[in-house]
């Protein structure tokens, strides 16, 4: 019990300190997102300057709650979640966003390849919600979905398929994605829709 | 006539079996020719007027190559993203920030300069010729670090119903049953290539000695795997050997050769208070050279030169020198903006990261020197895979355990994931299999899951021969006057070695293209 009650208070002080030393430095979301936060392959870390500030708030949050980044297979995620948690404890997770939200996007160069005319005609589906320039709906919290890392968005259709993202109880839009992705039947179409939405 | 073979008449004898290989080797071996083996340092010709120098990183390659460079009349400079220099040498002490970008967390060590933890690199073999050679110019004293000792413990949930088993008596009993098995079912005729009578005794008698077999080629135990009592007023009684077939149960038998591989065998050796004497050598002619908390953002390889552009306290700072010597894991370089070519920068994302985990726990009592062990490592194949005891102050009260370090990506991981209070919970449950009463020992601990370690996110770049193959020389090839380093760009990746050979490797070619301009005092 007392060793407990040690440690414990050992991992307190350093979530205390660590807050304290660490201020309003957000330099390591670039360590792992890449210059200007535009996005790492070479780490799998998608772009995410440019995105809403909403939209990243709420998946910050997300991952703080464990609604992303848990299942056993979402490696990437796992890498994610505690980032999420300790914006969270330090209470500071909006400052983050307000970081992220200065910093210089650039439109990444597209990496997927596929059948843009049937990518087309499947986004008919995406475009209701995500908008025919895919630049996304506020008013139905869809991000844009324009000037991604193309390939971190066939990495989250697949894990809306899987499964691996939008099955927590919690995730309201996480299951209506879950729904629509039903539309694209196989990893051909997932990669055809993402080569049209690079020429959005 | 004598049958004792002069060495020259062994030579002879070495090239008529063997032709001209084997005789250079011999010769080596039996030290009449210089070993050719990689300098210990490279002799660089001294500048007639400064070049500009950029090192990014100041890890042990970058810092070696500042260190060589600015003796010869460079001006240099180092950048390192972190709040600490070392890179993945790395040593904790009571205050030391652990920076996780999820989970930072603190050393609550006491203090005690005996109570310190090795989170990156904590052994040197003899071999390691350069890195003991700055050692010792440097003043960093070494002692010996025990790397295999025959008392600790083999745990395997496969065999025995997971209770541990002394190093020793695995080893000797599981050879004593192969050895017993083979003596027993091999014939003569069994073997490619004609064997002679003698031969045959001959290897009877090999697997005789290998296995502590009986004169009548049977095994009854061995003192090699530990008396029963070890009471000197009586006889010895030998243990009663282990079930053969329970041993091959275990997977051990794949990591039961580690203390015979070229880097890990006896004898090894540890700088004295930590591993992070080797950087602090550096740092103590260097460190003016070295800029903290300096995160890179761009890189762009001129026509003449290169230019950097960094982040230090929220400012965007743009730097030109001559030339850079590279240092960030290639996993992060990739997501810098950097105008490298596409052969090149495809490189930087096809060698996939280590991911090694490691715990450290300080003991409020050394009970494993109860039990007879004194330093050395205890294996298990449960996630944590071993436990090491400090080889250093012995017979003190407490001491700093390693209780986890893992080598599967997959353990790695599933470590990572946790939060620290949890890895800890998780490390001590496996290791109470070894050590029952383990966790009422741990008094604090620390974690660093390398892959989610600030600055790095990955351990050692995990190389296989293809990639070797396709990417190496590309990646080791100077881009302009930009050089990336590390061990990642040698053949020896995970050592300190490793990135001093790369270090030596790119200010070698840095000094034969400017003795070729001419810029070289003579």
């Amino acid at each position: 019990m007392k060793r407990r009650n040690a440690l414990a208070a050992g991992i307190a002080l350093a979530l205390v300190f660590g807050s304290a030393i660490a201020g309003n430095d957000f330099d390591y979301c670039l360590l792992c997102h890449g210059t200007n936060a535009n996005g790492n392959y070479g780490i799998r870390a998608p772009k995410i300057s440019g995105m809403e500030p909403w939209y990243l708030a709420r998946q910050l949050e997300n991952f703080a709650a464990g609604v992303r980044g848990t299942p056993a297979d979402d490696v990437a995620g796992h890498e994610m979640g505690p980032v999420g948690m300790r914006l969270k404890a330090e209470g500071t997770l909006d400052a983050a966003v307000q970081f992220i939200g200065k910093l210089d996007s650039k439109r990444p160069a597209p990496t997927v390849r596929g059948d843009v005319a049937h990518g087309k005609k499947l986004y008919e589906n995406c475009a209701s919600c995500h908008g025919v320039k895919g630049e996304g709906n506020p008013a139905l919290q869809s991000p844009a979905l324009a000037a991604r890392s193309d390939w971190y968005l066939v990495t989250q259709l697949i894990n809306y398929q899987k499964g691996l993202r939008g099955s927590d109880a919690r995730d309201t839009y996480g299951a209506q994605m879950r729904a629509i992705v039903a539309t694209l039947p196989d990893e051909k179409a997932i990669t055809d829709v993402v080569a049209y939405i690079n020429t959005l | 006539m004598t049958n004792k073979l002069s060495r020259r008449g062994f030579l002879n004898l070495a090239g008529a079996l063997g032709g001209s290989t084997t005789v250079y080797r011999a010769a080596m071996a039996l030290g009449l020719l210089p070993a050719v083996a990689h300098a210990e340092r490279p002799q660089l010709g001294s500048l007639k007027k400064p070049k500009k120098v950029l090192i990014l990183g100041a890890g042990i390659s970058g810092l070696t190559a500042a260190y060589e460079l600015s003796r010869k009349g460079y001006d240099v400079q180092v950048l390192e993203a972190s709040f600490r220099a070392g890179g993945r040498n790395m040593t904790v002490r009571n205050g030391d920030r652990i920076d996780e970008t999820g989970f930072p967390q603190v050393c609550n060590f006491d203090k005690d300069p005996d109570l310190y933890f090795n989170c990156g690199p904590a052994r040197i073999p003899g071999h390691h010729k350069a890195l003991l050679n700055y050692c010792k110019e440097l003043g960093v004293e070494l002692a010996p670090f025990i790397n295999d000792n025959r008392l600790a413990w083999v745990q395997d949930d496969a065999m025995f119903g997971g209770k541990p088993v002394r190093s020793r008596e695995y080893m000797t009993d599981s050879r004593g049953f192969v050895a017993e098995l083979m003596s027993k079912s091999m014939t003569p005729e069994q073997f490619a290539a004609p064997m002679t009578k003698d031969d045959y005794d001959r290897l009877r008698e090999y697997l005789r000695f290998l296995g502590n077999l009986d004169p009548g080629f049977k095994y009854a135990g061995s003192s090699n795997s530990g008396l029963a009592v070890h009471d000197y007023t009586n006889p010895d009684v030998l243990k009663k050997p282990l079930d053969g077939r329970e041993l091959l149960k275990s997977r051990f038998m794949a990591i039961m050769n580690f203390g015979e591989t070229d880097d890990q065998a006896a004898m090894m050796m540890e700088p004295v208070g930590g591993m992070d004497r080797v950087p602090a050598g550096f740092l103590r002619k260097i460190g003016h050279l070295v800029q903290l908390e300096s995160q890179v953002q761009s890189i762009k390889v001129l026509t003449k030169g290169v230019e950097v552009t960094y982040r230090r306290g929220g400012e965007y700072v743009r730097a030109k020198a001559d030339y850079v010597l590279n240092c960030i894991p290639m996993h992060l370089l990739a997501g810098i903006e950097n105008n490298f070519p596409k052969d090149f920068s495809s490189g930087l994302t096809a060698i996939p990261r280590g991911k090694l985990f490691k715990i450290g726990f300080q003991m409020k009592e050394r009970f494993w020197e109860k039990e007879g062990i004194y330093g050395g490592i205890s294996w298990t194949l449960q996630d944590i895979q071993q436990l090491w005891y400090p080889a250093h102050g012995i017979n003190r009260q407490k001491g700093v355990v390693l209780g986890a370090y893992t080598f599967d990506p997959n353990a790695g991981e599933k470590f990572a994931r946790l939060a620290p209070a949890d890895r800890f919970k998780l490390a001590i449950a496996q290791g109470e299999k070894i050590h029952p009463g383990y966790g009422s020992y741990v008094e604090s601990g620390v974690s660093v899951a390398w892959h989610q370690m600030n600055h790095m996110l990955g351990c050692a770049a995990q190389w296989d021969e293809e990639l070797w193959k396709k990417w190496f020389k590309t990646l080791q090839t100077p881009v302009g006057n930009h050089y990336l380093m590390g061990d990642q760009v040698s053949y020896h990746p995970g050592w300190q070695e490793g990135a001093m050979a790369s270090a030596h490797h790119a200010i070698e070619d840095i000094d034969a293209r400017e003795r070729a301009a001419g810029a070289v005092a003579a």
